[in-house]
């Protein structure tokens, strides 16, 4: 495991030199990843690998922060990277640490990778769409990353993650997916939402009226996402005051119980520590609707006792991390799937949603379907085209009157926040609106 | 070891492997960034490093990149999946780098200035005003490109970017953002940005939307470049010839006569200028639309013919990224001799919109486009009023065969991984609405 044997007890001397004020955060970020990628047939070249590894210094002091980072790990790059981020020469020269770190010589492994695209074509065919079997265009990327951080007052031990993204092309759709795990059961997920793309491709979109909706577990997991963890980071929330006057508020439905838990992550991305070292937390940020616990980083713990860290995550060693979640879970209710479904009759279901906006000065929140059915006599009959509910966030969410008995693993999908994209996991169970402004797209 | 005689090992350990052609990419950066935010200050300063292989032959290929110094001791994939081409050399025209490239970037503390001149200026031009978020960036980067078909390219750049969002005295009120580039950061000035976002955050506190309007439409590089980018498909690749004919009027012209449109990788001042582009073909400018007539799309090396030209027109965003055709400066040629104050003094009723206000929206297959706007209306070539809140809706042929004059302040704005450029243009054809 890379990094398991860094001389931390130097590196944290080193940084203990740096932080030479009362309430300074320091830290030293080192990270390895590697990306395997099967691109689609036509375009070159096959088989695409990227590796790379690094180094980041970090000192942060009151409302000030001081970022080095760097493509190498050796004690040449870290020391010119401590002296960038220093405020004042040090009373003594700083400590050599020793950062040898093992040559990266492993093997490319890409079994899995080159053997998923038959694997969804054949479970097209059990589908019996062997057309869509012929002509789609798959592409297949490994992720994995391994990372540690050294501080002041945290010292994590090496977290790993891994995990595939896969675009499947059809004739006039694109699908994107995350799973933790490329087999059989990852192909069948996928063959069935390519199928269901066909289905209602030509399909016109709803008039726009309002309507009560059921949303499946995917569409479920985008709207906690997009109306709630990002409402609820501590930096989108400064920018109408303190973070933590967000805490007591009404946010939604009293159905609503939402944690974000990287620690309840699919297995291969399941995270101890976050991007900081700090330890992470079945954190609640929804209990009964109301807000419980805003995701934080450690610069937005310190302003507060009310705020904790444990919820901070950055795309690269080059960026500054920043509060975002992991895994959110919506802990399941007591409906059974028809309940919700004939509470609905005459609405829409969507078992899917493929984007979400909400502005977080507003508060105007976009939840975007790229089709749905017609819940006829109780259960979901003929298609309807691309489609959005919009309204306040705390309206929309309030409105959730349904929750449904089976949480699982849905929506997995890319988060981009300020131009850094990163992965997000989400454990929920299907959900009833009561009437919502449905529009056609 | 010197990094080209690093890039020859590598390439010589790629072609010993027997993996066919190759071509070994090496690109090392520095920048320093300032963001400021509701969370304080992040001062960074970044040093990249990294190099990329692409090899192959007409069956199997791959691509390997990695961060850090070309390690020829590399265990190389195993080549699959698609066949891959690589260019032959080409000598580029004779080119003098610009002086600035050598400037040193912007120290920590005169970043911070910028960002603080910024914030008092705009304060200045309107009292109670403020900085939302910043975001200014400011680097360097140097690199090289050898190929077992004698590709021998070195390139340097410099380039700056400043992000900006701002909102009134109003807590609430609406807020406004800019993106500019520039090749150096101390080239940006605070004042004249500051007036900017003064003007629109006025405009978006004041403005109204008329129902529905039609008339003359002075349209800046504001909301002209936003368009032009969502419509950039139409002018890559060899599709776009016929994605261009399907939008061609009856007399073969796709735009007025007023309309030329280029694209130039080598463009003299420009952000991106490079004699070469990520394959170390040689950058030139290509007129993709002569005066409303469709020439030829913008095409690379893999798809020139007899009666298509290719140009150096293959970026690498970074080192990790494999080359992709794109547009480098695409911009609207100006009319030198026109000032905005000559066009704005011919308008006898219509708008002069400055920004567009999200996102460009395209139907019916790139056809029509609605964009939301704000500005002023104009009456006897004077303002009467503030917009804010509308549409400015058309079909696509409209736009472009609409354009009836242009000023001569052609600005360039960052759009993805180009520039795009586009001078203040008068056009006829197009509606204003509140709704859409």
């Amino acid at each position: 495991m890379p990094f398991a044997d860094l001389d931390a007890a130097g590196i944290a001397r080193v940084l203990s030199q740096l932080a030479d004020q009362r309430g300074d955060l320091a830290d030293a970020y080192f990270e390895r990843s590697e990306e395997v990628e099967l691109s689609a047939v036509g375009e070159p070249p096959g088989l695409r690998v990227r590796r790379e590894s690094g180094l980041a210094i970090r000192l942060q002091r009151g409302q000030e922060t001081w970022l080095a980072g760097r493509d190498r790990i050796d004690a040449e790059n870290f020391g010119d990277a401590v002296r960038r981020v220093a405020r004042a020469l040090p009373s003594a020269p700083y400590a050599q640490p020793d950062l040898d770190t093992a040559p990266w010589r492993e093997p490319f492994d890409t079994e899995e990778v080159l053997a998923f695209p038959d694997l969804l074509r054949r479970a097209l065919s059990a589908l019996g769409t062997e057309d869509l079997a012929r002509e789609v265009k798959i592409s297949v990327r490994r992720h994995r990353r391994w990372l540690r951080v050294i501080g002041l007052q945290v010292s994590s031990g090496v977290e790993r993650e891994s995990f595939y993204s896969v675009t499947a092309l059809g004739r006039s759709s694109r699908r994107g997916a995350l799973y933790p795990l490329l087999d059989e059961s990852a192909a069948e997920a996928l063959a069935r939402g390519l199928a269901r793309d066909r289905f209602a491709e030509d399909a016109p979109p709803p008039k726009g009226r309002a309507a009560a909706c059921v949303l499946g577990a995917g569409a479920a997991a985008v709207l906690l996402h997009e109306a709630v963890a990002h409402a609820l980071e501590a930096d989108i929330l400064a920018r109408g005051g303190h973070p933590e006057a967000a805490i007591g508020v009404e946010l939604g439905s009293p159905l609503l119980n939402v944690f974000d838990d990287p620690q309840s992550a699919p297995e291969s991305v399941r995270r101890r520590a976050d991007d900081e070292g700090y330890p992470t937390l079945r954190r609640c940020l929804l209990r009964a609707g109301k807000v419980e616990q805003p995701i934080c980083d450690a610069s937005w713990s310190r302003r507060s006792d009310l705020l904790m860290p444990g919820g901070g995550r950055r795309g690269d060693r080059q960026d500054q991390p920043g509060p975002r979640s992991l895994h959110l879970e919506l802990v399941a209710g007591d409906q059974a799937t028809h309940q919700l479904f004939a509470d609905a009759d005459g609405g829409l279901y969507f078992p899917e949603a493929d984007r979400g906006h909400l502005d977080p000065d507003s508060g105007h929140f976009v939840l975007g379907f790229p089709y749905g059915l017609r819940i006829e006599n109780g259960t979901p009959g003929s298609a309807v085209g691309p489609c959005s509910i919009s309204g306040h966030v705390s309206e929309v969410l309030g409105k959730i009157d349904g929750l449904g008995r089976e949480a699982k693993p849905a929506g997995a999908g890319w988060c981009a926040k300020g131009a850094v994209r990163l992965p997000v996991w989400s454990t929920a169970p299907a959900l009833r609106l009561s009437e919502v402004e449905v529009d056609p797209r | 070891m010197r990094t080209d005689e690093r890039l020859s090992a590598v390439l010589e350990s790629v072609r010993s492997s027997g993996a066919g052609e190759a071509e070994v990419f090496h690109k090392r950066g520095r920048s320093r960034t300032l963001r400021r935010a509701t969370g304080g200050d992040v001062s960074s300063l970044r040093q990249e490093e990294g190099w990329a292989v692409r090899a192959g032959d007409h069956d199997r290929s791959f691509f390997y990149a990695a961060s850090g110094v070309p390690e020829a001791e590399t265990a190389w994939p195993e080549p699959g999946g698609e066949g891959l081409r690589l260019p032959e050399a080409q000598s580029p025209p004779p080119w003098t780098a610009p002086d600035d490239l050598d400037s040193p970037l912007l120290a920590e503390n005169e970043s911070k200035a910028l960002l603080d001149g910024l914030a008092r200026e705009l304060d200045r031009e309107l009292p109670g005003a403020g900085l939302v978020q910043a975001f200014l960036e400011d680097g360097s980067s140097e690199q090289q490109l050898i190929s077992t078909l004698g590709v021998r390219a070195r390139a340097r750049q410099r380039a700056a970017s400043l992000f900006v969002e701002a909102r009134g005295a109003r807590r609430r009120g609406a807020a406004v953002s800019l993106l500019i580039a520039e090749r150096e950061a101390r080239r940006f000035r605070p004042q004249a940005v500051a007036r900017r976002l003064a003007d629109r955050l006025l405009i978006a506190e004041r403005g109204e939307a008329p129902d529905r309007d039609r008339g003359d439409f002075l349209i800046s590089h504001g909301v002209l470049v936003p368009i032009l980018a969502r419509l950039l498909g139409l002018f890559v690749g060899v599709e776009a010839t016929l994605r261009t004919s399907l939008l061609t009027g009856k007399r073969g012209r796709l735009a007025s006569r007023h309309f030329t449109l280029i694209d130039d990788g080598r463009l003299p001042g420009g952000v991106f200028e490079s004699p070469v582009d990520g394959e170390g073909q040689p950058t030139r400018p290509v007129t993709l639309i002569e005066r409303g007539t469709f020439r030829q799309p913008l095409i690379d090396w893999r798809d020139a013919s007899s009666t298509l030209e290719a140009s150096g027109c293959c970026r690498r965003a970074s080192w990790r990224d494999l080359p992709r055709p794109g547009a480098t400066h695409l911009y609207l040629a100006p009319d030198r001799r026109a000032a905005v104050a000559d066009l704005l003094g011919s308008l006898s009723r219509g708008y002069y919109l400055l920004a567009a206000d999200g996102a460009v929206r395209l139907k019916d297959g790139h056809r029509r486009f609605a964009v939301p706007v704000s500005g002023f209306a104009i009456d006897g070539g004077r303002p009467t009023g503030s917009v804010s809140g509308a549409w400015l809706t058309g079909s696509v042929p409209s736009l472009l065969s609409g354009v009836v004059a242009l000023a001569r302040d052609l600005t360039f704005v960052p759009c993805g991984s180009a520039l795009i450029g586009a001078p203040t243009v008068l056009v006829r054809g197009l509606e204003l609405r509140r709704r859409l």
